[in-house]
């Protein structure tokens, strides 16, 4: 009996490992590594099919990975440096694109389908995607950060949408105070240590004229403090702001527990769905900037790419080509909701009929500023994180903060340019 | 021997002040491990809008849809014959390899014992995100990529350190003198194993089946590198694949988790007999 | 070789003992080749890794020596996230020995009673070893939330009514994960427990259980010392665990709020592939390994002592 057993596991694991993909001597293999996508995804597959439909001989392989970022990246990149990559096609996040390229992973892509011209799409993203002059990914859908409130709550005490910071406090005082609710929180954002604080962070510090890595020290120090201050000093962010991710603010905003929520536009659909709390009552603008200056969102988003060695450039070239052409973009705004990178589409008016949030995300995305432009990006980020937090918990001020992250930026920088320009053969 | 009459004598302790304070003890037990699973038991019922109110504790109706979606709409279901090919696999190979490595580091005159011990130890020592990289680069030379062979090998490699400590106490606690006998009967080394050894050391047998399925069931880390598509898959995997990039969708990883969950909870229902079953064998002996 | 191995085995003949032998070696053989294939060698890989600054962003590759551990001496970071290592580890093993033992000991005590429920009880306490860490962790975040996480309404029910920021607040956040890990694991370390006094000879376990005054005697005196083993054995294989936790604090918190969560191995994970500092990520990885081989073999030694004591 347990031998039979074991002859069945056998067998099983051998069927298993048996691959089905043998193919006829003709056709090409594309392996297409992406995040999973929200949404159905037989809705990617069959766009996939459609392409082989077009391109007879060449077959696509879907290898989905989970969608965190960070599980994608590690996936990546010790494939990637390890050699011949077993994946032609891959999407990667906006700040991956420097990275990749200064290492040599994937490929310029030069020789694109004359279908992708860089002005087509938004700027934010092509100028992320650049490096050394040339194009490495095409943008596949974007994303940039917005500011949600509460169009019921204002309008309950005619209070108009928050341009300025000064203006969201002010708002969320006055309302706070007046509705006498527990329950309510003024503003709610990403704080836990992680990437999306670093969004945030550089939200609120550009918005004054600053940036975290460089720009006038002052105003980023106030910047810091305004963060902290919403915290400690105003209260109108509760204490567990500390932990909060996207999707923690996006449940507890779609509770109808806060006034106003920095978020990724992905939380309007879910906002808006049928039995939401707060289904119609809500609106969307750009962040909110410190007096004298304007608002800059941070930009997210994915781009498509083409790994260095695979043997298959022109063919994994084509399906960029493809995933990114305005027929497919608009199929998958409309059916899974996801942004547009090109331009035109924002004008069509079948799309804002379907859509009409597009219109409020248009300016949005096309002002979009994408996070520093190095290779060296995720170095910065990595060590800024802790220290950012800290700031947001109440351990450290922003003076500390500042000094810390910036020399973390001076002696990385020039370090690292110098050990990279030794390296160079 | 003397096992009914040891169990007489042990009901005769049996009072209703012990008992008392040994459900006492259970339901606090019961309810340190079962409270967070209870909840989410909860949350896998729930409809997606009340997951995030509280009150109420309990939903104020019930729905399935989290469960329809994991089971009908994902590829949990493959990604669990998978896990559980792959996690039997690992069983039998981490019993087998390791009960013979245990018993000669238990009972047989072989040198360089601490060395071994040690060797084997420091093999689970080395934390897994180090080495991740290497081993997955040595199995895409080889073609393994992607296969159940690959991760079963590597979840084996890392429970046999524990089953191989844990057989050789189990071992060791039995009497010399069974194996002994055992060889003057003219058995060979692998059949006194076969048939005095390993019988009565059910349940430290049992126990280190039940661990070592469970850890290869559960990992995560190697299955996410070694597996890529839906024929390798296991179960953690399939899981993580749930969120999107920023949603995260708590009903269906409720539902999920419990439907993850039941079939080790089985298990260990199932083996639980051999760790009393054990109790019989080793008495007759000792 | 001797007459006697190191736990004083006498060999009955010398034509036997090396029949033996060669058996023994027959046996350890397939193990030990799967692990030096498997672990050994990627080990090997790992560790010559930590003596090359690899940064592939750079085309940096080449071999430093000691360079990438002292510069581990020099940084904060890493003595920061070391102390923060020992103390999760300390503090969770400290308390799932003790919790786990006490857990065997009612498990063993009602599964001799030979009922169902002895055996309904044993499966319950293993449940949350079951559940996979990727969604235990995601089950304890949500139950941390202050908002509408369970914990904070139980709490506020049973009249502690100021919420506790589990995971936003510095002083918090370590215990949190204390306590999901120490749930997660309790199971592991009561499993084997429960083997181990299954094994003892049941006139000895008997002895041992009588109710009234003589209980915790008997148990010090005897139950204890033949149960050693098995309980250095679990501390070895706890505490290797431990050391390394990864997925479930990473799920968890991230490593803040300000880094007060920050594992060695989360630290090691953001250097190996966030931030892909190659070499430096093995050095601290190859550190972490350090420890715990500290750390066991001082459990060992003291295994060794008494398995030589009792056999």
């Amino acid at each position: 009996m347990t031998r039979a057993w074991i002859l069945l596991f056998l067998m099983s694991v051998l069927g298993c490992t048996q691959r089905d993909d043998a193919p006829d001597a003709a056709s090409t293999v594309l392996i297409f590594k992406h995040g999973r996508l929200s949404g159905d995804e037989r809705m990617l597959t069959g766009l996939l099919r459609e392409f082989e439909r077009r391109h007879p001989g060449v077959t696509v392989r879907e290898e989905v990975l989970p969608s965190s970022s960070d599980q994608q990246h590690q996936y990546y990149t010790m494939n990637l440096d390890g050699g011949r990559a077993p994946f032609d096609v891959l999407s990667l996040d906006v700040i991956w694109v420097q990275e990749f390229a200064k290492a040599g992973w994937i490929a310029p892509l030069d020789d694109l389908p004359p279908t992708i011209r860089r002005e087509d799409f938004f700027p934010g993203p092509i100028e992320a995607a650049t490096w050394d002059g040339e194009l490495y990914a095409v943008p596949w859908y974007i994303d940039a950060g917005v500011l949600y409130y509460r169009k019921d709550l204002l309008e309950r005490y005619a209070l108009d949408s928050p341009r300025t910071w000064p203006e969201l406090l002010r708002a969320a005082r006055l309302v706070l105070d007046a509705e006498r609710d527990p329950t309510l929180v003024g503003f709610v954002w990403q704080g836990k240590q992680y990437e999306g604080l670093v969004c945030v962070t550089l939200e609120v510090l550009r918005s004054n004229g600053s940036d975290l890595w460089a720009g006038d020290r002052d105003r980023a120090e106030e910047g810091l403090q305004f963060l902290r201050d919403l915290v400690w000093t105003y209260k109108i962010s509760p204490l567990s702001i500390g932990m909060a991710d996207e999707d923690s603010t996006r449940l507890l905003f779609g509770e109808g527990r806060a006034l106003f929520m920095r978020n990724w536009p992905y939380a309007w659909s879910l906002l808006q769905r049928e039995g939401s709390p707060v289904r119609g009552k809500i609106g969307v603008v750009p962040i909110p900037a410190f007096p004298g200056f304007s608002g800059v969102s941070v930009l997210g988003g994915w781009l498509l790419a083409v790994a260095k060695h695979s043997p298959h450039q022109k063919e994994a070239r084509d399906l960029i080509g493809f995933l990114t052409s305005p027929d497919v973009q608009r199929r998958m705004a409309m059916e899974l909701g996801y942004n547009p990178t090109r331009i035109a589409l924002y004008a069509e008016q079948t799309m804002l009929d379907a859509k009409p949030i597009f219109k409020d995300l248009f300016p949005i995305f096309l002002s979009a500023r994408p996070r520093p432009i190095t290779p060296y990006y995720l170095l910065l980020s990595q060590a800024a994180q802790p220290e950012l937090s800290a700031l947001v918990v109440g351990t450290k001020d922003p003076r500390d903060v500042l000094r810390a992250v910036r020399r973390q930026g001076d002696w990385l920088l020039p370090r690292l340019a110098r050990a990279s320009a030794d390296g160079e053969p | 021997m003397n096992r009914e009459l040891a169990c007489r004598d042990h009901w005769a302790g049996w009072n209703v002040a012990a008992a008392g304070r040994n459900v006492c003890l259970l339901v606090v037990v019961a309810m340190f491990c079962l409270g967070p699973l209870g909840w989410q038991i909860l949350a896998s019922v729930k409809p997606d809008e009340e997951l995030v109110r509280l009150p109420p504790l309990v939903p104020t109706r019930l729905t399935a849809a989290h469960y329809e979606r994991v089971l009908f709409h994902s590829s949990l279901v493959q990604a669990l014959i998978n896990s559980a090919v792959v996690a039997t696999g690992t069983t039998v190979l981490a019993l087998m390899l390791g009960s013979c490595c245990a018993f000669a580091l238990a009972r047989l005159p072989i040198r360089g014992r601490p060395m071994i011990l040690g060797a084997i130890l420091m093999a689970s020592m080395f934390p897994p995100i180090a080495i991740i990289s290497p081993l997955y680069l040595t199995m895409r030379e080889m073609g393994l990529r992607d296969s159940l062979i690959a991760l079963g090998l590597a979840h084996t490699v890392h429970a046999l350190p524990l089953t191989i400590w844990l057989l050789t106490v189990a071992f060791r606690q039995l009497p010399r003198e069974l194996y002994h006998a055992a060889r003057v009967d003219g058995c060979t080394p692998l059949k006194a194993l076969l048939t005095v050894v390993l019988p009565p050391a059910r349940p430290g047998l049992a126990v280190a089946g039940l661990l070592t399925f469970i850890h290869s069931w559960n990992e995560f880390m190697f299955a996410l590198t070694l597996t890529a598509s839906d024929t390798a898959r296991t179960a953690p995997v399939a899981i993580a694949l749930f969120p999107g990039l920023h949603d995260i969708p708590w009903g269906d990883l409720a539902a999920a988790s419990i439907i993850v969950t039941l079939p080790v909870a089985g298990l260990a229902a199932f083996f639980s007999r051999h760790l009393i079953g054990g109790l019989t064998a080793g008495s007759v002996k000792g | 070789m001797k007459v006697a191995d190191f736990n004083g085995q006498k060999s009955d003949g010398p034509g036997w003992n090396l029949s033996e032998r060669i058996w023994g070696y027959a046996f350890v053989a397939p193990a030990m080749t799967l692990v030096s294939l498997m672990a050994l060698a990627p080990i090997g890989a790992a560790l010559w890794l930590s003596l090359r600054h690899r940064l592939p962003i750079f085309g940096v590759d080449e071999f430093v020596g000691l360079a990438n551990y002292l510069d581990l001496l020099g940084d904060e970071r890493f003595w920061a996230t070391l102390r923060t290592t020992l103390y999760f580890t300390g503090l969770s093993v400290g308390l799932e020995l003790p919790i786990g033992l006490g857990l065997a000991l009612l498990l063993d005590a009602l599964t001799d009673e030979r009922t169902r429920f002895g055996r309904l009880a044993q499966t319950v306490a293993i449940v949350p070893w079951a559940v996979p860490t990727v969604v235990s962790a995601q089950m304890w975040l949500w139950l941390y939330q202050p908002d509408y996480g369970l914990l904070n309404y139980v709490l506020a029910r049973i009249g502690i009514t100021v919420p506790i920021d589990w995971l936003a607040d510095p002083r918090w956040a370590i215990h949190a994960a204390v306590i999901m890990e120490v749930w997660k694991t309790t199971p592991f370390a009561a499993l084997m427990l429960l083997a181990g006094l299954k094994a003892l000879p049941w006139e000895l376990r008997a002895a041992a259980r009588v109710d009234g005054a003589g209980w915790w005697d008997g148990f010090r005196s005897i139950t204890l010392p033949l149960l050693t083993p098995v309980i250095l054995i679990t501390l070895v294989f706890r505490t290797m665990d431990a050391v390394r936790v990864f997925d479930a604090v990473y799920v968890l918190t991230g490593g803040g709020p300000g880094n007060t969560t920050e594992t060695l191995s989360i630290y090691a994970y953001k250097t190996l592939f966030q931030s892909l500092q190659l070499g430096y990520g093995s050095a601290l990885a190859t550190a972490m390994f350090l420890i715990s081989a500290i750390l066991s073999s001082f459990y060992v030694l003291l295994l060794r002592r008494r398995m030589r004591d009792t056999t």
